[in-house]
């Protein structure tokens, strides 16, 4: 497989193998970034880490793409708003690191047997970040402001499953007409439309987020502005730079503030994403929102432990638009191009982030639905070519007369150009197709797109709001305001009726694995990749996790000591009486997903033996924990210690260049830490002083 | 002041001497990259002397040197050969600082009046920048005491000392040149052309203005001109140059009786009469063609190309400049056979 | 006394004369916005119907055109250009009150910067003229003007921030530290420009009779040079500001989304591509005025420099 994907399975999956591979969260020697090492994780019992291994400023700096439109949780679209609001607020649901729905600010709920009515206990506990109680009656207020038509909120869609709410939108009824029901505080009751098998998803988008009505009322339209803003997250709205930043801080009065770690986080807008890498590269952001197209390789030498790639919930997609010639009643011929498309040659040379091949509609990942694949997804892209060839013969094109169409795509983030430029190019070459290609303007190109007028095949994708298929398969439905394709099929449609009503999970997944596979047969598009999320993360960040959905909670994550914060602060935890007693409970985890790659880049020749648990033993206690223990020899103490004096002066900035080098090529060896490798990034920090205070603790 | 004594001994005696005095230029030409080089001999090998009190007219064709020479004569542009001597002293041999300071007897009136005003400033400053300069210390009214005191001198209203050059016509803006100039009681003033860019009515006024200041303040002049009859009311004697160097230089009255030089005596026919019936068409000078490139200067006599008595000789001989008889200087090699006197005609 | 009172009147018929330009700028500007296809609300995400209406009836989009452009004017005639349509927290006024410091700051500290040293190396390369220095001066500003600013940015970045450390990679906190980038960035290729500018000109003025004059008077070359020559010679530099301090303190989108400065120049950008017309329009206006009051200044530090036309004014 390639590297690409190697390392992402990777990313996924190391925080599962925690035993494997013992090695510090060493930085490459080579790598010129200023993020210093941090300590090995551990974490106790409850799961949480250790006091001892975490950073003594717990401030985390998040780049957050494009300047959020708003925070008025109602009126946010956009993924930079969502970012930030799931920090400051808290919907009835919640999720986990993972993904999965967790209880909110509801502790628990009740569904009813047809599945039309869902029962909210609120937690008694929860508090707005005033002090007010969270009631049942803020989030009826809520619900109902944000589907009141004069919020106008452009994301009220997401409350559409509710009982009138199409109608309270409409200005048809009043908003209290709205099927929500306060029962009493701390009970909730909202009423459905249908049996919606993803409504508790829904819960915690920003549309259905409470709002603290005393300050509403008291500020207006500016009660989401820094000073006025209530929220009932674990952060509060501390100040709003425009464009510069925008900064929150703990939110004391959060029920589960005990455990929240970050103190204050800082989003900051980015509207280029190599200014982004590079303040990255600088050390001034712990996380960022992607990374600059076509720095791939280039990263992925230089930043292995940085860069983090992981799959999202969205495709990426040509569209027909079936009701203009040629594409109209000619399965076949869209067959044909689908055929032809090298789906690996374009991620692997287009797009360049590890997105996967696809070709069905539906990401994988959502859930437990399995895509349905069409037959030739097996096949070898010969074989696709020879049976393009095939139907383009048979649908009577030749090389005399070529089919001719033109592609139509908007200058976005994703690569479209290249992407329409290489599909054509590939479509010429395989079948001899003379396609034209049109660039628009964006809003230009989503209103021709929308008006099926001049487009025939354009570039298209979705990525959901809510982890669930029906999302995606909608779209296809006749009449549907983003079906671009002209897709009508009454079989099809009664379908997605029944899975709209189907309240089992498992017939509702065979349900729409049948819708997924009659669209694939129609193939009213031609499936490209699914998307990934790619970004560049500290290896001090921690806590979070990979997921489909992209959403990360601040709350979860917590930042380690560098290591040589480790040296300069231990000195004070060292007299700490948890310490001693600590280690045996602990269990080491090695999240770090390169951690395992590091560590045999910087394996050394000769110098196993020595060095094995030269970096633990620097911080003082990894080299304690038995997982550790296991494969790591005991050092004596003393020998870190001459390696912290000794490394400054050994500071080669020559060597930079030449060893991320080795890294790529080394190949994959027992991940054991020579002692050498401590001493670059000591040196680079040293710029600060620390050694000294690293030798002082160890006495 | 304490050269007046220097001065005084001086009176009636040579103040300046300029000896075989040469600036040439290096001038490209063409392109960046197959330019070449020229020397252009703008003042080749001049010569004279000028007394205390004294006005030495200095004539020729447009383009033959006159600006050159008399920047050269004042140390405003480096010389390429030859000396300068002011009252004995060699001004090439002085560095920029002690020149500088010579700029206290030594001062030029422009050829092009207005343009040799700064806009920017008004008259009083420009009159009084000079004092400034040389007496820093100076009291603010006496500058100004003595800027409309200047003005006054060379005829303007001493109520216009806030204007600018362009609220004035050329005739007032040589005259704010001249006490410009004046202002620091030099002993010797060059004027480049001073009239040239004047009406014939005005240039007579500015001659006259000229005339009385020298005599008043015992200036020595050097009075350039293009043609001899501007010089001839003030000069005390005459110099003509051709393609940088001097043909002839004879005193007043000789001259415009008798001249030397051939070229000499085709500037005396050309100079227009007032009366039309008089006025001779250009053929009758005996000038003919133009003036060669500068660049690229006839050799032997320079004037040969034009000269209507050349011989042999003149092709291959520069004729150097010679003292005749009466005392006057030319650079012919026939001067003694040719009888030039003006009324004659030509042999 | 006269002459000022004649220019202040000379200057405020001017900028009279100026309103209907600015006038036919936002007119156009106005109805150029509503054609485009599209409109502030259309995504790639559904937008139901109800909702969409909603939105135009907030926006009063609703309303027939001409009506909208009149509701429109009589905004801007009390100084509010309305609520943004894609920052839905914030006024146009607000962003721009926001944003503006920034961009003025930024391409003020550049325009003085590069006036500062563009003139000094230009003076210095004329008066050097066609030696060694006045080669590699020229040569070196050729280079500044051709070298564009994104590639200038990130090497700067790369060597002074990523490897360095000594100044922040981008951001802006009000902070020394964070202008300097950002400004010397921004000053370089005006710098060269205003150096070339300067040389010629001082050259031709220094090639002038009056400061042959000046030389004559016997001042001392420095005293010719700065009394003198430096008035005149900068004179096409003071021309040349006027639109070039309009465009920097604008605020350059290219340097602010380098360095991540929240200036004013992205809003044009991000503005007409989300439709946000009265973001659009609001930052039109804004940099209409700008220009027109700079070019206005302009002016009337070019009547300072040149008696000339100050005097040819009173006509
Ligand atoms: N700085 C210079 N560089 C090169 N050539 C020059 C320079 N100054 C003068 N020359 C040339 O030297 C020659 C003499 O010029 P100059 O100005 O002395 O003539 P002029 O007799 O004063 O003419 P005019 O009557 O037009 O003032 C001309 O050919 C002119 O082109
Ligand atoms: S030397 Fe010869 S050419 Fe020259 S002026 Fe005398 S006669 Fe004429
Ligand atoms: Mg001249």
């Amino acid at each position: 497989m390639k590297p690409t994907r190697q390392f992402f399975v990777l990313a996924v999956c190391v925080p599962l193998l925690s035993a494997c591979g013992s090695d510090d969260g060493e930085r490459l020697p080579g790598s010129l970034d200023r993020h210093a090492r941090a300590v090995e994780l551990v974490v106790a019992e409850d799961g949480r880490p250790v006091p001892w291994v975490l950073a003594v400023e717990q401030v985390l700096h998040r780049d957050n793409g494009e300047e959020p439109v708003t925070l008025d949780p109602h009126l946010a679209e956009g993924t930079p708003s969502a970012h930030i609001l799931r920090d400051l607020f808290e919907g009835l649901t919640s999720e986990s690191p993972t993904g999965r729905v967790i209880p909110g600010a509801a502790i628990r709920w009740n569904i009813s047997r047809d599945g039309k009515t869902y029962t909210f206990y609120l937690r008694r506990e929860a508090r707005w970040s005033n002090g007010d109680p969270v009631t049942a009656e803020d989030f009826v207020y809520g619900l109902r402001r944000s589907a009141s038509p004069s919020t106008a909120s452009n994301f009220a869609q997401v409350l559409l499953p509710i009982a009138n709410a199409a109608e309270v939108l409409a200005g048809k009824v009043p908003t209290d007409q709205l099927g929500v029901t306060a029962i009493n505080d701390h009970i909730l009751q909202i009423q459905l439309k249908g049996p919606t098998p993803y409504f508790l998803r829904l819960l915690n988008h920003s549309s259905t987020y409470p709002v603290h009505r005393p300050s509403l009322v008291k500020y207006g339209s500016a009660f989401s502005r820094p000073g006025n803003l209530v929220s009932n997250g674990a952060y509060i709205l501390k100040d709003w730079v425009l464009r510069s930043r925008i900064e929150l801080v703990k939110n004391e009065n959060y029920w589960d503030a005990e455990n929240v770690i970050i103190k204050q986080v800082f989003y900051y807008p980015f509207e280029d994403q190599s200014a982004a890498s590079k303040q990255f590269r600088a050390g001034e952001l712990h996380w960022t929102y992607g990374v600059p197209n076509n720095q791939f390789k280039w990263l992925q030498r230089h930043y292995p432990d940085e860069l983090v790639i992981s799959p999202w919930a969205g495709s990426y997609f040509f569209g027909y638009n079936v009701t203009r010639e040629p594409f109209i009643e000619n399965q076949d011929l869209r067959l044909a191009l689908a055929l032809a498309l090298d789906r690996d040659l374009l991620t692997e040379k287009v797009t360049q982030f590890g997105e996967q091949p696809s070709y069905a509609l539906v990401p994988p990942g959502i859930g437990e639905f399995v895509s349905p694949q069409p037959e030739w997804a097996d096949w070898t892209q010969a074989e696709r070519n020879d049976e393009a060839r095939r139907l383009y013969a048979e649908a009577g094109y030749s090389e005399d007369k070529p089919l001719r169409f033109e592609i139509r795509y908007d200058t976005g983030q994703n690569n479209n150009k290249k992407m329409a430029l290489a599909a054509a190019s590939l479509w010429k070459q395989v079948l001899g197709v003379q396609a034209t290609l049109v660039n628009e303007e964006g809003k230009v190109f989503l209103r021709n797109r929308e008006q099926m007028v001049l487009t025939q095949v354009f570039r298209s994708g979705w990525t959901s709001d809510y982890a669930d298929p029906f999302g995606f398969l909608e779209l296809f439905r006749t009449g549907h305001g983003r079906n671009y394709y002209g897709y009508s099929n009454a079989l099809y449609d009664s379908l997605l009726d029944e899975i709209a009503s189907e309240r089992i999970p498992a017939r509702r997944r065979r349900l729409m694995f049948e819708a997924e596979r009659i669209l694939l047969g129609g193939l009213p598009f031609i499936p490209v990749y699914t998307y990934v999320t790619k970004r560049l993360v500290s290896p001090r960040l921690k806590g979070w996790e990979s997921n489909i959905m992209d959403h990360h909670y601040s709350k979860n994550m917590f930042l380690l000591k560098s290591v040589h914060e480790g040296e300069a602060s231990a000195a004070a935890v060292e007299r700490d009486e948890e310490r001693p007693a600590e280690p045996e409970e602990s269990v080491t985890e090695e999240v770090l997903p390169t951690a395992t790659e590091e560590g045999q880049a910087n394996e050394a020749p000769g110098e196993h033996a020595a060095a094995t648990a030269a970096p633990a033993a620097e911080d003082g206690q990894a080299s304690e924990d038995p997982g550790e223990a296991a494969n790591s020899e005991e050092v004596p103490k003393s020998e870190p210690e001459d390696d912290g004096a000794t490394a400054p002066a050994e500071a080669v900035p020559a060597e930079v260049e030449a060893l991320p080098a080795e890294i790529v090529e080394s190949p994959q060896v027992q991940s054991e830490a020579p002692g050498e490798t401590g001493e670059v990034p000591e040196e680079n920090d040293a710029a600060g002083g620390d050694s000294g205070s690293g030798e002082g603790f160890r006495e | 002041m304490p050269g007046a004594v220097f001065w005084g001994q001086l009176m009636n005696d040579r103040v300046l001497r300029v000896q075989d005095l040469a600036v040439h230029f290096k001038v490209r030409e063409g392109l960046l990259f197959n330019s070449k080089t020229y020397t252009l001999k703008a003042v080749n090998g001049v010569s004279f002397e000028l007394n205390a009190g004294e006005t030495l007219g200095i004539v020729g064709e447009s383009g033959c040197g006159k600006s050159t020479l008399a920047r050269a004569i004042l140390g405003l542009i480096k010389p390429t050969r030859g000396r300068v001597l002011w009252l004995g002293e060699d001004l090439g041999k002085l560095d920029e600082e002690a020149l500088r300071k010579r700029r206290e007897d030594l001062q030029i009136v422009f050829q092009d009046p207005l343009a040799a005003l700064n806009p920017r400033m008004t008259v009083r400053d420009i009159i009084a920048e000079p004092l400034w300069t040389f007496y820093p210390r100076i009291a603010r009214v006496q500058v100004d005491e003595r800027v409309r005191g200047m003005m006054k001198m060379v005829g303007l209203l001493p109520n216009q000392i806030n204007r600018y050059p362009h609220e004035f016509s050329g005739g007032q803006c040589q005259r704010i040149g001249i006490a410009r100039a004046l202002v620091l009681n030099p002993k010797l003033v060059v004027c480049d052309e001073p009239v040239s860019a004047l009406d014939v009515s005005i240039q007579a006024q500015i001659i006259n203005l000229l005339k009385d200041l020298q005599k008043k303040l015992n200036l020595s002049l050097v009075f350039i001109a293009h043609d001899l009859s501007v010089v001839k009311h003030i000069s005390d004697r005459v110099m003509v140059l051709y393609l940088g160097r001097a043909m002839e230089i004879s005193s007043r009255s000789a001259l415009y009786k008798r001249p030397l030089h051939p070229y000499t005596s085709a500037l005396i026919k050309a100079v227009p009469v007032p009366d039309p019936k008089l006025a001779r068409i250009a053929s009758d000078t005996g000038l003919t063609g133009d003036m060669p490139s500068p660049l690229d200067p006839p050799l032997g006599c320079v004037f040969h190309s034009r000269c209507p008595y050349v011989v042999k000789r003149c092709e291959l001989e520069v004729p150097a400049l010679r003292r005749m008889e009466n005392g006057d200087w030319v650079a012919c090699h026939c001067a003694e056979e040719l009888d030039l006197t003006i009324g004659k005609a030509p042999t | 006394m006269t002459q000022d009172s004649g220019m202040l009147k000379h200057t405020l018929r001017r900028l009279l004369g100026l309103l209907p330009t600015l006038l036919m700028l936002i007119t156009v500007t106005f109805f150029m916005m509503r054609m485009a296809p599209g409109g502030p609300f259309d995504s790639e995400k559904l937008l139901p119907a109800e909702i969409e209406a909603n939105l135009n009836a907030k926006y009063h989009l609703d309303e027939p055109l001409l009506r909208q452009y009149f509701r429109y004017m009589g905004q801007i005639a009390v100084l509010d250009f309305g609520p943004s349509f894609q920052y839905k927290d914030w006024s146009v006024n607000e962003l721009i009150a926001q944003s503006y410091p920034v961009s003025l700051t930024v391409g003020g500290l550049a325009m003085l910067l590069a006036f500062v040293l563009g003139t000094t190396l230009g003076i210095a390369a004329a008066l050097r003229q066609n030696t060694r220095v006045d080669y590699s001066l020229m040569g070196i500003a050729m280079l500044g003007i051709s070298v564009p600013n994104f590639v200038i940015a990130p090497i700067l970045i790369l060597l002074l921030a990523v490897y360095a450390g000594w100044l922040p990679a981008g951001g802006w906190d009000w902070g020394i530290a964070s202008m300097v980038l950002p400004v010397v960035t921004l000053a370089l290729p005006v710098t060269a420009y205003i150096a070339r500018l300067t040389r010629g000109s001082m050259i031709e003025v220094l090639h002038s009779n009056f400061i042959r004059t000046a030389r004559a008077k016997g001042l001392p070359e420095s005293v010719v040079i700065r009394r003198h020559a430096l008035k005149p010679a900068i004179l096409p530099v003071i021309s040349f500001m006027g639109p070039a301090t309009a465009g920097l303190i604008s605020g350059s989108v290219v340097i602010e989304r380098i360095f991540s400065l929240p200036g004013l120049g992205s809003y044009f950008v991000t503005g007409a591509l989300n439709r946000d017309y009265t973001l659009v329009m609001g930052v039109v206006i804004f940099y209409g005025v700008l220009i027109i009051l700079l070019n206005f200044l302009v002016d009337l530090i070019y009547a300072w420099l040149n008696p000339k036309i100050r005097y040819d004014e009173k006509y």
